[in-house]
């Protein structure tokens, strides 16, 4: 056997592992949020034209962080997501319009899912982890929590309910025979979120050191597009 | 007196505590492949579905690289594209503030 058609080096969930009328249910629920996350696109473009540098940093992370497959603890390899800075800066909906270039990319030229399953994977990593992140950060956004740790925070859950709601899926298409679904699911935990947890803390730490970055070169940004507070931005400069 | 390098301190030791728990388990753990995770949760699949490896196939063909050197040189074209868009920001952002 070829060792690319070996499932060991594959990431995300893989073409064919899904029935079809599981393809089908994970395309339907992520398509009108693409559909809605181009038009935020477009909006954003139009009205505010200095965004689009922010944008190329933010997505850059997840070109970059997405193509790393990291060994864990576990003694099999992940990958970190890097959608933890689009979440914050342009919301769950643009987030997952970067994610499903990517994903585009990977299926196509690298085989790794694949374009049945593509609505599945856009879903986990695209969807519900930035919009897991996302609400933390509506939550934290006005409260005197830390920006950094923020920051780290919405990183780390974004990449950790990537992985959940992939275990879910496979879960939820390969019940066990004693259990049901409930049952393979923490079976599909067991084997995707554990090895995501050293992950998913160091990406919440690499990327807040990088929101460091961004507010040290530009602030007035993060402030007109409201992403936090002036005086939040300004307590986080003199901060370190 | 504020220390202003806190956050790339912790990076770095969460970096080399990474690496010394894979470095630890790597020699610990026994038969331990490395592989993707999805390989343990694709295994996981054929056992809760008592369905051999060879049934699955996909449900649309898809082009897979020919050799796992094109692949990791696929890989490295992702994360050079993300790299370039990341250090040409930057760099603009440095060259404004200094013409500011």
């Amino acid at each position: 056997m070829n060792e690319l058609n070996d499932p060991g080096v594959f990431m995300h969930i893989m073409e064919g592992f899904l029935p079809w009328q599981w393809c089908l249910v994970w395309w339907i629920v992520a398509l009108p949020c693409l559909i809605y996350g181009v038009y935020q696109l477009k909006k954003i473009l139009a009205t505010n034209r200095e965004a689009l540098p922010l944008m190329g940093v933010t997505g850059g992370f997840i070109f970059i962080l997405s193509s790393l497959k990291l060994p864990s603890v576990t003694g099999s390899c992940s990958h970190p997501t890097g959608t933890g800075l689009s979440t914050i800066s342009f919301g769950p909906w643009i987030t997952a319009v970067v994610c499903a270039i990517v994903l585009l990319f990977q299926s196509l030229f690298l085989a790794h899912g694949g374009l049945s399953v593509l609505g599945a994977n856009i879903l986990s990593m695209g969807i519900v982890g930035p919009l897991t992140g996302y609400i933390f950060y509506r939550l934290l956004r006005n409260t005197s929590v830390n920006v950094y740790l923020t920051v780290f925070l919405v990183t780390a859950l974004a990449d950790m309910f990537t992985y959940i709601t992939t275990s879910l899926e496979l879960a939820l298409a390969y019940p066990a025979e004693t259990g049901g679904s409930a049952s393979s699911l923490i079976m599909f935990l067991g084997v995707f979120a554990v090895t995501q947890i050293p992950l998913s803390i160091v990406e919440g730490i690499v990327l807040a050191l990088v929101f460091k970055y961004i507010i040290a070169l530009k602030p007035d940004i993060l402030i007109r597009l409201n992403i936090f507070s002036e005086e939040k931005i300004n307590v986080a400069r003199s901060e370190i | 007196m504020k220390f202003r390098y806190t956050l790339e301190i912790l990076t770095i030791i969460a970096i080399a505590t990474f690496c010394a728990i894979f470095l630890y388990t790597s020699s610990t753990i026994s038969g331990a492949e490395f592989a993707g995770s999805d390989n343990i949760g694709s295994r996981l699949v054929m056992e809760l579905s008592g369905t051999p490896e060879e049934n699955f196939q996909p449900l649309i063909p898809q082009w897979e690289p020919p050799s796992t050197e094109i692949e990791s040189c696929l890989f490295a074209f992702q994360a050079a594209v993300g790299g370039i868009l990341v250090g040409g920001v930057f760099g603009y952002w440095t060259g404004q503030n200094k013409k500011a």
